[in-house]
């Protein structure tokens, strides 16, 4: 039985000088082709140039921008308000105006991108990573375990984000580590559901039964085998639900229940200038805007081609 | 959950000045009938006279009650259904009653009915804010003929009539067992059964959150009413608002924003009536304990029981700044509790001079020659853009080497915190209901005491035994001109020990379609009685 049949593999030999054209030999690392695939679109490109951007900008925040906006000492009132391009006593010129408290809104904005990105990628990242922890569980064990997981997956997906974070963030009060922690509460079931999906599929794999005939421990099979394997949809997820996280928290400031007043992040300078809008002082809130809309396009952007290069069905 | 109104007022505003734009003549058509549409930024929260001393309720039963006396645009008393009054000795008073007013469902009016009133007011249940305080002086009454009523006090009270200006009389006839129980329910009075008084306007319709609306009573004593029909409309969003009187759907509105006012100025379709306030919009801090709950980094001390400190404080905020750009001029940069030229205000005080380096050397010299740690507790929509003077006070204490923090939080949450004492300075502000001084120094800054009903919103727990003994003193002063000197000399006292510190007295505006024309009142009442054709 173990015995090649010897039919058999000369027709795998037939076969085999066709099969060698199709991947050129430089790229042997999946990396390199999927960074390749990534490049051929132009759009994806551009968004991951500008979150580059945007992320150096936030990181090197103090040393770019001419005011730390949320240093009270540093405005001061009689600046308030002012149009783009206005000078400014303490430095240069307020290239996008101030707002009413006379903060430099290019400041803020920087600052604000600031705390959109720390709040995405962190809440992102423990969100992934508990919600990964939870499918793989529930879908590797199977039964009552899985059961009860995934019902209370239902019921957190049952209730609008918006809703559970409002709630949440009553109860907490303000401040960038509670956002976080909200948006990690809304946002794990999305992954727990993901994972155990695909974990489902290759749970059934015979690499996995192989695994497990080795002996190899829960752990190492659970994390060493089965979640390499489940990861591309969750990069994908994981993308995109920066994006989702960075309007989730734009949202929630701008409702007044996310950062500090005195630390405005992008959704609460929308917010302050909002009601200065009709008043012709469209710059308050106008160019935070733009700013939340450019960033979450590209994040987009690059989640968008991900998904086409990770997706098994869409392989061309 | 105010910002998510906001966002939807974005989009009804921009469809309103659409709606204005393309409806030019339809402003000029609603001129021609006698009725009138206000929008309102807060609505009363009962038809009840007696259930809420507020001023959104005290600015409605205005038009269907009317008090014993009145209180006109600028708070001075006139005869409204007393014809006069008199004291006759320190504790005894007689009011000569107007003859021949009925009650919009035509029971007479008569002295039985002011005694039926004040003796309910101490029993409306649950009311969240109680006119006692009008009444408590009160000891006996006593109808000597139908049209003659003699009141008693515990002590001598020269405020009486004041106090009286704020009750609103109520049918003994009509309400005495009307809902079953001794005392008439509010209730039956949201639903208009019982809202029947003596008033310019009889009620109509009330649907709590979407309208009030009421009728002409002919037959009022003060002459006929100018409006066949008024309809109050609660837009408690401020871009929704203006967006309803540009595209013509109100005639009248109060409070526009102060961002607006530029523009609302600028057009011609529109009028814009402004006037000073009796609220001041004051800085308290406590004064009471050694440890203070929002200050951190003075060893565990209470930095503001420091007279030192509290006048630093003072130096270091721009009143002026503050008005001329957080409220864009629509201020008045304050100097004590109560604007100049009105009852008890001293004179001779002056705003606070900016001084940001007195602040230090005081603050140094006190022993905080770093500053502290403070959090600075806010309402963010009870007053005219208070979240924001409030961060812009935390920058100029920032400034001086207080670290400030702003804690902002809606009214309901604020003055709850506020009143378990877990902020060590916080902004409010106070109207003077009396339209005079002894009202914010009875209730800012005496020694709370529930007895005397001194003290009630003193949170910063102030106490200064000289400021107590000449309020004490001018309470129980009949003479007017000794009473008022009594009242400046406290003033004076609170002031220059920096007990509270007074920021600014709000101005208040309305704006009106082109055509009417709008008389303020220092009391912010919007009433459907100071709107006038304009000629």
């Amino acid at each position: 039985m173990s015995e090649p049949d010897p039919g058999l593999s000369s027709g795998a030999v037939v076969a085999e000088p066709e099969t060698l054209h199709a991947p050129p030999p430089r790229l042997s690392s999946p990396l390199a082709r999927l960074a390749l695939d990534f490049c051929a679109s132009r759009p994806a490109v551009a968004g991951l140039a500008v979150i580059l951007v945007v992320a150096v900008a936030a990181i090197f925040a103090p040393l770019i921008v001419p005011q730390n906006p949320y240093d009270l000492a540093q405005l001061d009132i009689m600046d308030g308000t002012l149009p783009p391009g206005s000078p400014s006593y303490a430095f240069g010129t307020y290239w996008l105006g101030t707002d009413v408290q006379g903060r430099d809104m290019l400041s803020a904005i920087v600052y604000g991108l600031r705390i959109s990105l720390l709040v995405g990628s962190v809440s992102v990242a423990f969100a992934l990573v508990i919600g990964s922890a939870v499918g793989l569980v529930a879908a590797f064990f199977g039964g009552g375990l899985d059961s009860l997981l995934m019902r209370i997956v239902d019921i957190q997906l049952s209730f609008p984000a918006i809703l559970v974070a409002l709630i949440l963030l009553a109860i907490f009060g303000n401040g960038v580590d509670k956002v976080i922690i909200a948006l990690v509460i809304v946002q794990w079931a999305y992954y727990a559901r993901a994972v155990r999906g695909s974990a489902l599929v290759e749970r059934r794999k015979e690499y996995i039964d192989a695994a497990v005939c080795l002996g190899l421990g829960t752990r190492r099979v659970l994390f060493g085998h089965l979640l390499p394997n489940c990861l591309p949809p969750l990069i994908v997820i994981a993308t995109v639900q920066v994006a989702h996280a960075v309007a989730l928290e734009a949202t929630l400031s701008f409702l007044g229940v996310g950062v500090p007043i005195t630390e405005p992040s992008l959704g609460l300078l929308i917010a302050n200038g909002f009601e200065y809008m009709m008043s012709g002082r469209y710059w308050i809130s106008f160019f935070p805007g733009v700013a939340l809309v450019v960033v979450i396009v590209a994040i987009n952007l690059v989640g968008d081609r991900l998904r086409d290069l990770l997706n098994p069905r869409l392989q061309r | 959950m105010n910002r998510i109104l906001a966002a939807c007022a974005g989009g009804a505003f921009v469809l309103g000045l659409a709606q204005a734009a393309l409806s030019g003549t339809a402003l000029v058509g609603t001129a021609l009938a006698d009725d009138l549409t206000i929008g309102l930024a807060s609505e009363p929260s009962a038809l009840d006279p007696h259930y809420h001393n507020l001023t959104p309720n005290n600015a409605a039963w205005q038009h269907i009650f009317d008090g014993l006396i009145s209180q006109d645009a600028k708070q001075r008393l006139q005869p409204g259904l007393a014809v006069a009054w008199k004291p006759l000795d320190a504790t005894t008073w007689e009011f000569d009653l107007r003859k021949g007013v009925t009650f919009h469902d035509g029971t007479p009016f008569d002295a039985e009915d002011v005694i039926y009133t004040i003796r309910r007011i101490p029993n409306v249940a649950n009311s969240p804010s109680s006119f006692t305080i009008y009444t408590k002086s009160i000891a006996s009454m006593e109808a000597k003929d139908p049209y003659t009523l003699i009141i008693k006090t515990e002590a001598p009270r020269p405020l009486l009539p004041t106090e009286l200006s704020n009750l609103a009389i109520i049918s003994k006839e009509t309400c005495e067992g009307a809902s079953g129980g001794d005392w008439p329910k509010t209730e039956d009075f949201n639903s208009g059964t019982l809202a029947v008084g003596t008033g310019p306007y009889k009620f109509a319709e009330f649907v709590k959150g979407d309208r009030l609306v009421l009728t002409r009573n002919d037959d009022y004593w003060g002459g006929k009413p100018t409006w066949d029909k008024v309809t109050f409309k609660p837009i408690s969003s401020d871009g929704p608002r203006v967006a309803a009187l540009l595209s013509g759907d109100v005639d009248v509105i109060d409070n526009p924003p102060t961002q607006d006012l530029p523009r609302l100025k600028a057009d011609k379709n529109i009028n814009v009536y402004s006037g000073l306030s009796n609220r001041v919009i004051y800085l308290h801090m406590d004064q009471f304990a050694d440890d203070t709950p929002g200050v951190q980094g003075t060893n565990g001390r209470n930095p503001f029981k420091d007279k030192r400190v509290r006048e630093a404080v003072s130096k270091a905020i721009d009143r002026k700044a503050i008005v001329e750009k957080i409220m864009g001029g629509v201020a008045v940069a304050a100097e004590q509790l109560l604007p100049k030229g009105m009852f008890g205000a001293d004179p001779a005080l002056e705003v606070e001079a900016y001084d940001p380096a007195g602040a230090r050397k005081l603050l140094a010299e006190a022993g905080y020659p770093d500053g502290f740690k403070l959090v600075l507790g806010t309402p963010n929509d009870r007053y005219i853009n208070d979240e924001k003077v409030a961060q812009a006070v935390a920058q100029f204490l920032t400034r001086v080497g207080i670290q400030t923090t702003v804690d902002a939080s809606t009214k309901s949450v604020f003055f709850k915190r506020r009143n378990s004492y877990e902020f060590s300075m916080y902004l409010a502000g106070w109207g003077s209901g009396t339209g005079e001084m002894s009202s914010p120094l009875r209730a800012l800054v005496a020694t709370p005491d529930k007895e005397k009903g001194y003290g009630g919103t003193n949170r910063g727990r102030y106490s200064n035994p000289a400021v107590d003994a000449k309020i004490d003193e001018a309470l129980q002063t009949l003479d007017d001109a000794g009473r008022e000197k009594l009242l400046q000399e406290a003033s004076d006292l609170v002031i220059k020990d920096y007990g509270i510190l007074p920021l600014h007295y709000e101005v208040t505006s309305w704006a009106t379609r082109k055509g009417l024309a709008y008389e303020p009142r220092t009391d912010q009442y919007t009433s459907a009685m100071s709107v006038t054709q304009a000629q």
